[in-house]
C-alpha cells in the first residue's frame, strides 16, 4: 500500500518556472561557467550562420543572377557553403558543451545527494522508504538532466532564432517584415490557449498514469488475495476503467496537438501568402527586388519553427522544476545526530561498556528501553536474553549510536558515545546482525565490503579462521564467486559464517552480535559455535543469544523484559533463582524433541 | 493525401513569383496565388488534423487493448510466477516497454507513411521543374539516411550501454540504502561514496559518449541539406542567370528540397523506433506467453448447487517445483462437513502450503484432494473459491476504504452483513474510532491499521462471504490472547455447520477443534483431539507446556520479578 501511494506523490507537478529553484540549480552549473559561456557563444554563431543563408540567397538573386554575373554567383555559393560548414561545426560543438555541462553538474548533484544520504541516521531511513529515496537519486536527477539535454539551452536558442529572424527581416525590408508579422498576435493567442490546455491534459494524464501504476503495483503485490477470493474479473474491470481514463486523457491531448501543430503551418502559410501578395505589389512598383521576396519566404519558415518548439518544451521545464524541488527538499534535511564540537578520537579501546539509566524511544511517549544500567568490563562477554520486543535490539542500536538515547548515557571506556566522533566510534565496534545483509558482488567483496584497507590475505585468513573457507573453496570460483541477489544461493549457516568472517576481517575490539534464530543442521551448528569462539577471543562482546551453547560460555547474562532489566547473573545463578530466565530457558533453549 | 496542401505551396510560390516577374500586365493575378496558398494550407490543416487524430488515436486504442490483455492475463498466472518475477520488472514492462511499443505504432507508422509520400511527390515535382538539377541536388541527400543508419546503430549500442549502467547505478543505490545499517556500522560511508562517485562518473562518461554520437544527427542533417541547397543555388543560379530557368522555378525547387530533409531523417529515426519497439514487444509477449494457472486452463465441469464442506486429502504429497524437496508428504486426512480441524507445527512444517492447495493457489497432484467427494479440478473454479473463506498469514489489504476491503469477496452483501461481519471480527470498536467509519481510506492517504486490526479486517472479509469452508491461517498472531478468545467465542455461533481449518501457533486457538493434527517436516506426526494429544506426551504436549510458560511470562507485571 505504501509503495502504491508513493507513486502518486511522485507525479505532482508544480510551476514551470520557479526563480528560487533556478537559482539553486545555477549553483551547480556555476563551476562550469566557462563551458556555459562557450556554449552560449557557439549558440550565437550557429544562429547567425542560419540567418545568413537566406540573406546570401537574396544577394545571389538580386545582385548576381539578375546581372548574370556568374563569377559573383560563385562567390555567393562559396559564402553559402561556408555558412553551412561553420554552422555544422558550431552546432555540434554547442550541443556537446551544453550536454557536458549538464552531465558534470548532475554528477555533482547526484554524488552530493548520495553522500548526504550516507550521513542520515536510522530514524531517517525508518521514515523514508528505500523506493522513494531511489527515485530522488536516480529518476529525479535524470529528469533534471533532460533540462540540459533538450530544455533550457535549446529554449534559449529558439528565442535567439526568433529575435534574430525578426531583426534580419526588419533590416531587409521593414514594410514586408511588418506585413509578415501580422499573423503574430493570433498565433500568440493560439499558443497560449494551447499551452494552457496541453498543460492541463499533461497533468491529467500524468495523474492517471500514476494511479494506473499504483493500481498495477498493488494488483501484482496482492495477486494472492485476488486469486484466493476469485476476484480476477472484478479486479480487471477496475483496471480497465483506469486504463480507459488514461486513454481518453491522451486522446484529448492528441486532439489539441492535432489542432495546434497544423494550425501553426496555416499561420505560416498565411504569412507566406501575405509576403507574396505585398511583395508582388512592391515588385511591380519596383520598390523591392525579387530576391528580397525569396529571402522573406525562407525567413518566414524559420520564424515559425521555434514557436512550435517553445510550446513543446514547456512540459520538460515543468517536470524538471518538480524534480529539483524534491531533490533540494531532501538535501535540506539536517542530520539529527549531532556531532560533538570537540570529538574524541580513540586510539585503541580497552573495550569497557557502561549503560547508565538509559531510556530510548522511537516514537515520543513509547519508551522501548527504560532505566537500563549495566557495565561490561574489558574482555567480558555478556548475553542479552529476553522475549521478542524485550528491547535487546534497541540496546545494540543505542550502543552503535544509530539512535540517540532519550535519557541517561552510554559510555565506552568512560566517555559518552555522544562525545565520540561517530565514525571513529563505529570503527571500534564489530556488528554482526542476524539478518545477514549481502551485497551483490563476489564473496571477497562481501567480506571486505569493498574497503581497500582490507587486504586479500586478510579476507582469506578471516574466512579460514571462522571455517567459511571450506564452503567458499567448494564454490566454482571460490572467493570470486558472485553472490546472487540477497544471497539466495547461500544457505543460512553459510551466510552466518560469511558475516563472522566480515567481522573478523575488520578486527574490532568490541563485538556486538545478534545471533541468528534460524535452525541449521548439526554439522553447521558446530562450525558456527567454533567460529564464534574464535571471533570472541580477546574481545569485549555483547550478544543477543538464541543458542544454548552460546549462553553457556558467556560470563554473564542480562535478562530483559518489556524494556527493563529484570535479572542479571550467570547461567547457574539465574536458573537457581527460578525467575524469568529459568522460564525463558525452558521455553527457548530446551530442545523440542 | 494529407500533404497535398503542403506540397502545393512551393509550386504556388513558384507560379506566383514567375507571374509577378513576367510584368505589370499580370497585376490582376496578384491576389490569386496568395489566396491559393492559404487555401492549400487550409486543406493541409484539415487533412493533418484527421491524419494525426486517426493514426495517433489508433495507436492509443491498440495500447489500451494490449494493456488490458496483459493485465487480464496476469490475473490468471500461477502465483509462482509472481514469486519469481520482480514487481519492478513487471511494472517496467507494462509502462516503459508499452510506451516504446506504442511509439513504434504511432510515430513510427506515421513517419513511414509521411516520409514515403512526401519523398515520392516532392521528387516528382522537382523532376517536373528540372530533372537535371534534381539529380545533382540529390547527391548529398541519401547520405543522410546512410549516416543516420550508421550512427543509428552506434547510438543504439550506446543508448543500451547507458540504460544498462543506469540499472547498475540503481542497484547500487538500492543495496546501499537497504543495507545502510551494515554500511554505517562498518563505517563504509566514504568507501561507498567513492564507489558511487566512480559509478556516477562512468555513467556520465557513457552519457557523453552517447551525446558525442547523438549530437551529430541534427547538425549532419542541417549540413547535408545545406549542401544540397548550395548545389541548387550554384547550378540553378547559373541556369536562371542564363535564362534557361525562371526565378520562380528556382524558389519552388528550393521549397521541395527543404521538404525532403525531414523524411530523410525520419527514415533513420523510424529504424530506431522500430528497434526499440520490437524489443519491447518481445518483452511484452513474454508475459502473454506464460501459461495461466491450471485452474484457468481447463474449467471444472461438475455441477454443484451447494458445497457442504467435506474435505478429504488422500495421500497428498506436494513439491513447489520438480527439483524442490517435498513440502508435504503422504498427507491423508478427512475433515467431515461442519467440523473443525486444527493444524499445529513448527515454522516451515507445511501448514500454509497445505491450505494454499485448497483454493488451488498452487496445483495439487491429481487424485489427492476432494471436496464433497468431488476432485478439486472437477469443481468450477468460481464455485470453489466462493465456497472458501480464507484469512492468510500475511494480510494484504488494498488502499481503498475499509468497506471496499471487507466487501472484496462479496460485492453484493448488504450493509447489515457488513456490520455483522465487523462485529464478529471484533472490528466494530476500532472502526468507530475512525472519523469516516467504514468509509475510512486505508494506506498512506488514509489510516494505517495495526497488525491486529489488519487481521481482524481480513477476518471480516472472509466472514462476509458466508462461506461453507473457513480457513484461518495463523489469523490471530497479532491479536492479543484476550481478543482472540472473544473472537473465537463469537465465531462459534457463525461457524456452526461450517467446516473450519484453523492453523495456529497457539494451542488456545485449536484446542476446541474436533480434530487436531501436528505437522512436522511435511508429515502428520500426531493426530487426535486436544485431550488425546496431551495424553500422547509428544510434540503437541511439549508445545502446550511451552505456551503455558509464555502466558505466565506475559502475565508478569512490570514491577514484578527480581534482580538476581
Amino acid at each position: 500500500m505504501k509503495d502504491a501511494q508513493a507513486h502518486q506523490d511522485e507525479e505532482l507537478l508544480g510551476k514551470a518556472y520557479d526563480g528560487q529553484l533556478i537559482r539553486q540549480l545555477l549553483r551547480y552549473v556555476a563551476p562550469y561557467r566557462l563551458w556555459v559561456v562557450a556554449s552560449l557563444l557557439l549558440l550565437f554563431l550557429t544562429t547567425g550562420m542560419q540567418l545568413l543563408g537566406p540573406y546570401i540567397t537574396k544577394v545571389a538573386i538580386d545582385t548576381y543572377i539578375a546581372a548574370r554575373d556568374l563569377h559573383g554567383l560563385n562567390v555567393a555559393v562559396v559564402a553559402y557553403l561556408i555558412t553551412v560548414l561553420v554552422g555544422f561545426v558550431s552546432q555540434y560543438a554547442q550541443s556537446y558543451t551544453m550536454q557536458y555541462t549538464g552531465q558534470r553538474a548532475m554528477h555533482d548533484l547526484r554524488t552530493q545527494l548520495f553522500t548526504h544520504l550516507q550521513r542520515q541516521d536510522l530514524a531517517f531511513f525508518d521514515k523514508n522508504p528505500v523506493g522513494r529515496l531511489m527515485t530522488r537519486v536516480i529518476n529525479d536527477i535524470e529528469t533534471l538532466n533532460e533540462l540540459f539535454g533538450s530544455g533550457v539551452i535549446a529554449l534559449l536558442g529558439d528565442l535567439l532564432t526568433l529575435v534574430g529572424v525578426a531583426v534580419a527581416m526588419l533590416a531587409l525590408d521593414w514594410r514586408l517584415a511588418l506585413i509578415s508579422f501580422v499573423t503574430f498576435p493570433f498565433m500568440l493567442r493560439a499558443t497560449t490557449a494551447y499551452r494552457k490546455r496541453a498543460r492541463d491534459t499533461y497533468r491529467d494524464s500524468r495523474r492517471i498514469l500514476a494511479r494506473m501504476n499504483a493500481y498495477l503495483q498493488e494488483s501484482i503485490s496482492g495477486m494472492a488475495t485476488v486469486q484466493t477470493f476469485g476476484q480476477e474479473a472484478r479486479h480487471f474491470n477496475r483496471f480497465k476503467e483506469i486504463n480507459t481514463q488514461h486513454r481518453d486523457a491522451l486522446l484529448k491531448s492528441i486532439q489539441y496537438n492535432a489542432v495546434f501543430f497544423p494550425s501553426i503551418e496555416l499561420f505560416s502559410a498565411i504569412s507566406v501568402g501575405l509576403v507574396l501578395w505585398a511583395g508582388g505589389v512592391m515588385i511591380l512598383d519596383e520598390r523591392v527586388l525579387p530576391g528580397v521576396v525569396v529571402a522573406f519566404v525562407q525567413y518566414v519558415h524559420r520564424l515559425f519553427t521555434p514557436i512550435r518548439d517553445l510550446a513543446e518544451k514547456y512540459n520538460i521545464l515543468q517536470a524538471a522544476m518538480a524534480s529539483s524541488e524534491r531533490v533540494f527538499k531532501l538535501l535540506d534535511v539536517q542530520e539529527s545526530l549531532v556531532e560533538p564540537a570537540t570529538p574524541t578520537h580513540p586510539v585503541r579501546l580497552r573495550g569497557e561498556i557502561e549503560f547508565k539509566d538509559v531510556w530510548l524511544s522511537y516514537t515520543a511517549g513509547e519508551p522501548v528501553l527504560r532505566e537500563i544500567s549495566f557495565r561490561v568490563a574489558p574482555g567480558e562477554k555478556v548475553a542479552l536474553v529476553g522475549a521478542t520486543g524485550a528491547g535487546k535490539t534497541s540496546i545494540i542500536s543505542a550502543l552503535c549510536r544509530f539512535y540517540d538515547v532519550e535519557r541517561g548515557s552510554i559510555r565506552i571506556d568512560g566517555i559518552d558515545v555522544r562525545e565520540w566522533d561517530k565514525r571513529t566510534l563505529r570503527q571500534q565496534l564489530g556488528l554482526v546482525l542476524q539478518d545477514v545483509f549481502l551485497f551483490s558482488g563476489d564473496i571477497a567483496r562481501n567480506i571486505s565490503l569493498g574497503d581497500p584497507a582490507v587486504a586479500e590475505e586478510r579476507i582469506a585468513e578471516a574466512a579460514r579462521r571462522v571455517h567459511a573457507h571450506d564452503f567458499i573453496e567448494r564454490l566454482p570460483e571460490g572467493f570470486r564467486a558472485v553472490v546472487e541477489e540477497r544471497g539466495s544461493t547461500l544457505s543460512q549457516g553459510e551466510r552466518q559464517l560469511l558475516s563472522f568472517a566480515r567481522a573478523l576481517a575488520f578486527d574490532r575490539p568490541i563485538l556486538i552480535l545478534d545471533e541468528a534464530t534460524s535452525s541449521v543442521d548439526t554439522a553447521t551448528e558446530l562450525l558456527i559455535q567454533d567460529a564464534l569462539k574464535t571471533l570472541l577471543l580477546g574481545r569485549t562482546a555483547l550478544i543477543i543469544a538464541h543458542r544454548l551453547s552460546t549462553i553457556q560460555f558467556v560470563d554473564r547474562i542480562i535478562v530483559l523484559h518489556k524494556g527493563r532489566i529484570r535479572e542479571e547473573g550467570t547461567h547457574q545463578e539465574l536458573l537457581a533463582h527460578g525467575g524469568i530466565y529459568s522460564r525463558l530457558y525452558e521455553l527457548q533453549y530446551q530442545p523440542l524433541a | 493525401m494529407t500533404d497535398v496542401g503542403g506540397l502545393a505551396i512551393p509550386w504556388l510560390t513558384k507560379d506566383a513569383l514567375d507571374t509577378f516577374l513576367a510584368g505589370p500586365e499580370r497585376a490582376a493575378a496578384l491576389w490569386k496565388y496568395p489566396a491559393l496558398i492559404v487555401l492549400a494550407a487550409g486543406v493541409q490543416v484539415i487533412f493533418r488534423y484527421f491524419w494525426r487524430t486517426h493514426l495517433f488515436g489508433f495507436s492509443r486504442h491498440i495500447e489500451w487493448d494490449f494493456r488490458n490483455a496483459i493485465v487480464a492475463h496476469l490475473q490468471r498466472l500461477p502465483l509462482r510466477y509472481f514469486t519469481h518475477t520482480k514487481t519492478g520488472d513487471l511494472m517496467s514492462r507494462l509502462t516503459n516497454d508499452m510506451v516504446s511499443f506504442r511509439e513504434m505504432l504511432g510515430m513510427g507508422v506515421m513517419a513511414v507513411i509521411d516520409a514515403a509520400f512526401t519523398i515520392a511527390t516532392s521528387l516528382l515535382l522537382m523532376v517536373v521543374i528540372d530533372p537535371w538539377l534534381t539529380l545533382w541536388s540529390l547527391l548529398p541527400l541519401p547520405s543522410i539516411t546512410i549516416l543516420v543508419l550508421l550512427i543509428g546503430n552506434r547510438i543504439f549500442d550506446r543508448y543500451r550501454d547507458v540504460q544498462r549502467h543506469l540499472s547498475t547505478l540503481s542497484t547500487f543505490v538500492q543495496e546501499n540504502l537497504a543495507g545502510i545499517r551494515v554500511v554505517q556500522a562498518y563505517v563504509q560511508e566514504e568507501n561507498q561514496q567513492r564507489h558511487f562517485d566512480d559509478l556516477s562518473r562512468e555513467y556520465q562518461a557513457l552519457n557523453l559518449d552517447l551525446v558525442k554520437h547523438w549530437g551529430y544527427v541534427t547538425p549532419v542533417m542541417t549540413v547535408l541539406s545545406g549542401l544540397a541547397a548550395t548545389i541548387v543555388l550554384w547550378l540553378g543560379g547559373r541556369k536562371v542567370a542564363m535564362g534557361t530557368m525562371s526565378l520562380g522555378e528556382l524558389v519552388g525547387f528550393y521549397g521541395y528540397l527543404g521538404m525532403l530533409t525531414w523524411p530523410m531523417l525520419a527514415i533513420g529515426y523510424v529504424i530506431n523506433l522500430y528497434q526499440r519497439g520490437s524489443a519491447a514487444l518481445v518483452r511484452l509477449l513474454e508475459i502473454l506467453d506464460t501459461p495461466v494457472a491450471a485452474g484457468y486452463q481447463v474449467p471444472g465441469t461438475a455441477r454443484v448447487s451447494k458445497v457442504c464442506g467435506e474435505i478429504e486429502l488422500r495421500n497428498l504429497s506436494f513439491r513447489y517445483t520438480p527439483d524442490a524437496p517435498l513440502t508435504l508428504q503422504g498427507i491423508t486426512l478427512t475433515i467431515p462437513a461442519g467440523t473443525w480441524c486444527g493444524i499445529v507445527g513448527e515454522t516451515g512444517s507445511g501448514k500454509t502450503t497445505l491450505v494454499s492447495l485448497l483454493p488451488r493457489l498452487y496445483e495439487p497432484p491429481p487424485g489427492t484432494i476432494f471436496i464433497d467427494g468431488i476432485e478439486l479440478c472437477e469443481l468450477p473454479l468460481q464455485t470453489l473459491k466462493q465456497a472458501i473463506g480464507f484469512v492468510s498469514q500475511d494480510i494484504f489489504l488494498f488502499s481503498e476504504t475499509i468497506r471496499d476491503n471487507i466487501l472484496f469477496g462479496n460485492g453484493g452483501a448488504t450493509s447489515e452483513d457488513l456490520e455483522t461481519a465487523a462485529d464478529l471480527a471484533q472490528l466494530t470498536s476500532s472502526i468507530q474510532e475512525f472519523t469516516h467509519q467504514f468509509d475510512t481510506l486505508l494506506g498512506e492517504r488514509g489510516v494505517r491499521l495495526s497488525g491486529g486490526q489488519k487481521q481482524r479486517t481480513a477476518l471480516a472479509r472472509a466472514i462476509v462471504k458466508n462461506p461453507p469452508i473457513l480457513i484461518l491461517d495463523d489469523a490471530f498472531s497479532s491479536v492479543d490472547i484476550e481478543t482472540e478468545e472473544r473472537i473465537l467465542e463469537q465465531l462459534k455461533g457463525f461457524m456452526r455447520g461450517r467446516t473450519a481449518i484453523l492453523i495456529s501457533h497457539r494451542i488456545s486457538t485449536v484446542m476446541e477443534a474436533d480434530q487436531i493434527v501436528y505437522l512436522k517436516d511435511g508429515r502428520i506426526v500426531e493426530r487426535g483431539s486436544h485431550e488425546e494429544l496431551l495424553a500422547l506426551r509428544g510434540y503437541y504436549y511439549r508445545l502446550y507446556r511451552r505456551q503455558l510458560l509464555t502466558r505466565e511470562l506475559d502475565a508478569l507485571s512490570d514491577n514484578g520479578g527480581a534482580r538476581a
